[in-house]
C-alpha cells in the first residue's frame, strides 16, 4: 500500500516536473525541472532495489549532465526577449503535433505490453558489477577505447596551435 | 604457449587495441619532424591486422565469444574490405598530411579507433555490440570531420555530423530498448527466437524500426541523409573517403546481418518498407547530383544514389540480394577510393574542390586523370568495370524478387549517374586547363592508384573468384 501509494506520488511529481520542462519560459527553470525529474526517476529506481542505478542515476544526470546544461544556460544568458523571437507558430504547431503523434504511438505500444517481468532486483552493485566482468566483459573493455577516442580528441580539438 | 581457443577469435580486435596504444606513445614520445613516419606505423598495423586475419582464415577459427562476438566467413570478408579501405585512407591521409600539420598523429590514432569499430562490427552477435561498434566508429569520424578547426567548414561539418550522429544514435537505442524489453536478451539468437515463435507484438515492430532508422542515418539513405552534402563538402578528403566507404560498409554489414538473421521473421514488415526507401533514395541522390558544381558534394549526392542500390539489394530479402549487395560493395569501394585519393592528391595544386577547377586535369597529370576517369565510369556502372557487374547483380536479385518497377527505376538511374559523371570527365579532358604546370604525385600514391585501378578491372572482368568467396562468406 505505501509503495503503490509512494509510486504514485513520485510518478506524478515527475510528470508535472515534465511539463515544467517544456512549458517554462526561462531556460533555469526549465533545467531545475529536469533536476525533480531525475531524482523522481531515481526514487522510482530505489523502489525497484536497484540502489546502483538510482546512485548512478543521480551522480551522473543530475551531478554531471544537469550542470553542464546550466553552464551553457548562464554562459548564453539568452533574455526571454530573445527566446520568444524565435517561438514562431508553425514551429509550435508543428512540435505540438509531433508530440501527439509520438504519444499516439507510445500509447500503443505501452498498450501492447503485457506484465511486466518481477524478478530479483539486478541493480545492486554487486549485480552489475558481476554482469560487467563477466558477461558483457567484452561490450565493458571495448568501450574504453570509445572514451580513449573522446579524450584524445578533445584534446587535439581545443589544444592551442604552438606559437610560431 | 597457446591461447585459449576463445581468444584467439578475437586476435585482430586485440591486436587493433595494442596498436592503438602503440600510435598514441609514439605520438607522444617522437619529437616534431620524426612524426612524420606516423604514417607508416599505422599502414604497418594495418599490414600486422591483415597477417593476423589471413592466420585466422588458415586456421579455419570460427565460433562465438560470449555469444557477443562471433568469427564467421562473412564476417572476415568485410574485414578484409575495411582493412583495404583504411590502408588507402593511411596512404591519402599521407597526401594530405601538411594540413593537419602538429595534430597528425592523434588523427591516424583515431583512424585505427574508426577501425576497430568496424572489425566489431563485422562480427556483432548482441545488439549492445551493434552500438559499440557503432559509436566507436563514429565517436572517431565526428573528431575527424571538424579537424581542420581553423576552416569554419570543417568546424560545420563536425558539428553537423555530430548533431545528426547523436539524434541517430538515440533512435537505436530506443529501438534497442524496445527489443530488449520484448525479447529479454539484446542476444541476436535470442530475439529471433522470440520473434519467430509469436507474431510480434508493437513493442517489437517498433524497435525494429528504430534500429532501421539508426543504421540509415550511417549509410545516408533518405529521410536520413540531411547531413550528407555539408558534411561531403567541409570534413577533410580522407575523412569524407572513410565516411563514404568505410562508415556506409559498415552500416550495410549491420542491416544484413539485422536483416538476413534477426529480423528474418518480420520480412514482411521490412522488405516493402526497405523497397521504398530505395527508390526515394536513388532518386533523391542523383537528381540532387546533377545541379552541383563542387566535387565532394557531388561524390556526396552520388553516394546517397549509392545508398539507393544497396537498399534495393537488402529489400529483396533474399541470399541473390545479399550476394550482390556485398559483391556490389567491393566495387563501390575501388571506385570510390579511387576518385577521392585522386581529389586528396590534386587539390593543392588545382587550387580548389569546384568542379571547374578540374578543367584540363587530363593535360597536368594524365594519371590522375585516367584513374578518376576509371573509377568515376565504375560508379556510374559501366561496363566491363566492377560497379557493372554490381549494379547488375543488384538489378537482376530485384527482378527476381518480383520488383520490376524498382529495377527499372534502377536502370534510368544508372543513366542519370552516369550523366554528371560525365561532366566531370568532359571538364578533365576536354576543357583548356588554368595553368600548365604538371601535377607531382608522389610512388606510394601512385603505387596505391594502380592498386585500386586494377581492383576496379579485375571485379569487373573475373568476377568468378570474387563471386566464389562470397557465396562462401553467405554460406550459413
Amino acid at each position: 500500500m505505501a509503495e503503490a501509494a509512494s509510486f504514485y506520488i513520485f510518478s506524478g511529481l515527475m510528470l508535472l516536473a515534465a511539463l515544467s520542462v517544456v512549458s517554462n519560459r526561462r531556460p533555469i527553470y526549465s533545467v531545475l525541472s529536469l533536476l525533480v525529474v531525475m531524482f523522481c526517476l531515481a526514487a522510482l529506481f530505489v523502489m525497484l532495489g536497484a540502489y546502483f542505478i538510482a546512485a548512478l542515476q543521480i551522480l551522473l544526470y543530475a551531478g554531471a549532465v544537469l550542470v553542464l546544461f546550466l553552464f551553457v544556460v548562464m554562459l548564453l544568458n539568452l533574455s526571454p526577449e530573445a527566446l520568444s523571437r524565435t517561438r514562431i507558430f508553425t514551429l509550435r504547431g508543428a512540435g505540438t503535433l509531433a508530440a501527439l503523434f509520438l504519444f499516439v504511438c507510445l500509447a500503443r505500444i505501452l498498450a501492447s505490453v503485457g506484465e511486466p517481468p518481477t524478478g530479483e532486483a539486478r541493480g545492486t552493485v554487486e549485480a552489475v558489477g558481476r554482469e560487467l566482468f563477466s558477461a558483457y566483459l567484452l561490450p565493458f573493455e571495448l568501450t574504453s577505447f570509445i572514451i580513449l577516442a573522446a579524450i584524445i580528441g578533445a584534446v587535439t580539438l581545443a589544444k592551442r596551435e604552438p606559437s610560431k | 604457449m597457446s591461447l585459449p581457443a576463445d581468444w584467439s577469435l578475437l586476435a585482430v580486435e586485440l591486436a587493433a587495441c595494442g596498436w592503438i596504444l602503440l600510435t598514441l606513445a609514439a605520438d607522444l614520445l617522437l619529437s616534431g619532424a620524426r612524426k612524420r613516419w606516423l604514417w607508416a606505423l599505422t599502414l604497418s598495423g594495418v599490414a600486422v591486422l591483415a597477417l593476423l586475419l589471413g592466420w585466422q582464415q588458415q586456421m579455419g577459427l570460427a565460433g562465438s565469444f560470449q555469444s557477443m562476438f562471433v568469427l564467421d566467413r562473412f564476417g572476415v570478408y568485410f574485414k578484409w574490405l575495411f582493412l583495404l579501405t583504411v590502408a588507402v585512407v593511411v596512404v591519402m591521409t599521407r597526401e594530405f598530411g601538411a594540413l593537419l600539420s602538429e595534430r597528425a598523429g592523434a588523427f591516424y590514432l583515431l583512424l585505427l579507433t574508426a577501425l576497430l569499430g568496424m572489425l566489431v562490427l563485422a562480427s556483432i552477435y548482441d545488439l549492445l555490440m551493434l552500438f559499440i561498434g557503432l559509436e566507436l566508429l563514429t565517436f572517431s569520424l565526428y573528431i575527424m570531420a571538424a579537424y581542420l578547426r581553423t576552416d569554419a567548414r570543417s568546424v560545420e561539418a563536425g558539428m553537423k555530423y555530430l548533431i545528426m550522429g547523436s539524434v541517430s544514435s538515440g533512435f537505436l537505442v530506443y529501438g534497442i530498448a524496445l527489443l530488449y524489453g520484448f525479447a529479454g536478451s539484446t542476444n541476436f539468437n535470442v530475439i529471433h527466437a522470440a520473434l519467430a515463435s509469436e507474431p510480434a507484438p508493437l513493442t517489437a515492430q517498433a524497435g525494429m524500426l528504430l534500429v532501421l532508422a539508426g543504421l540509415g542515418f550511417k549509410i545516408a539513405a533518405v529521410p536520413f541523409h540531411l547531413w550528407v552534402p555539408d558534411v561531403y563538402e567541409g570534413a577533410p578528403t580522407p575523412v569524407v573517403a572513410l565516411l563514404s566507404v568505410g562508415s556506409k560498409m559498415a552500416g550495410v554489414v549491420a542491416l544484413l546481418r539485422l536483416l538476413l538473421g534477426v529480423f528474418q521473421p518480420l520480412a514482411w514488415l521490412w522488405m516493402d518498407l526497405l523497397a521504398v526507401l530505395a527508390a526515394a533514395t536513388l532518386l533523391y541522390g542523383n537528381l540532387a547530383a546533377i545541379p552541383q558544381t563542387n566535387i565532394k558534394r557531388l561524390l556526396g549526392y552520388s553516394s546517397i544514389g549509392h545508398a539507393g542500390y544497396l537498399l534495393m539489394g537488402l529489400s529483396t530479402g533474399s541470399l541473390a540480394g545479399a550476394r550482390a549487395v556485398a559483391y556490389y560493395l567491393l566495387a563501390y569501394l575501388f571506385g570510390n577510393l579511387t576518385v577521392f585519393l585522386v581529389v586528396t592528391a590534386a587539390t593543392k595544386a588545382l587550387g580548389g574542390e569546384a568542379l571547374d577547377d578540374y578543367r584540363g586535369l587530363s593535360k597536368r597529370s594524365g594519371l590522375l586523370a585516367a584513374s578518376m576517369f576509371i573509377g568515376l565510369l565504375s560508379l556510374a556502372g559501366v561496363p566491363p568495370l566492377g560497379g557493372f557487374v554490381g549494379k547488375l547483380l543488384v538489378l537482376l536479385a530485384t527482378v527476381e524478387a518480383h520488383r520490376i518497377w524498382l529495377a527499372a527505376l534502377g536502370a534510368v538511374n544508372v543513366a542519370v549517374s552516369l550523366y554528371y559523371y560525365l561532366m566531370v570527365v568532359k571538364r578533365m579532358y576536354l576543357e583548356a586547363p588554368r595553368a600548365t604546370s604538371p601535377i607531382p604525385v608522389s610512388a606510394l600514391t601512385r603505387a596505391a592508384l594502380a592498386g585500386l585501378v586494377l581492383g576496379i578491372l579485375a571485379v569487373g572482368i573475373v568476377q568468378e573468384p570474387f563471386l566464389a568467396r562470397i557465396a562462401a562468406a553467405l554460406h550459413p
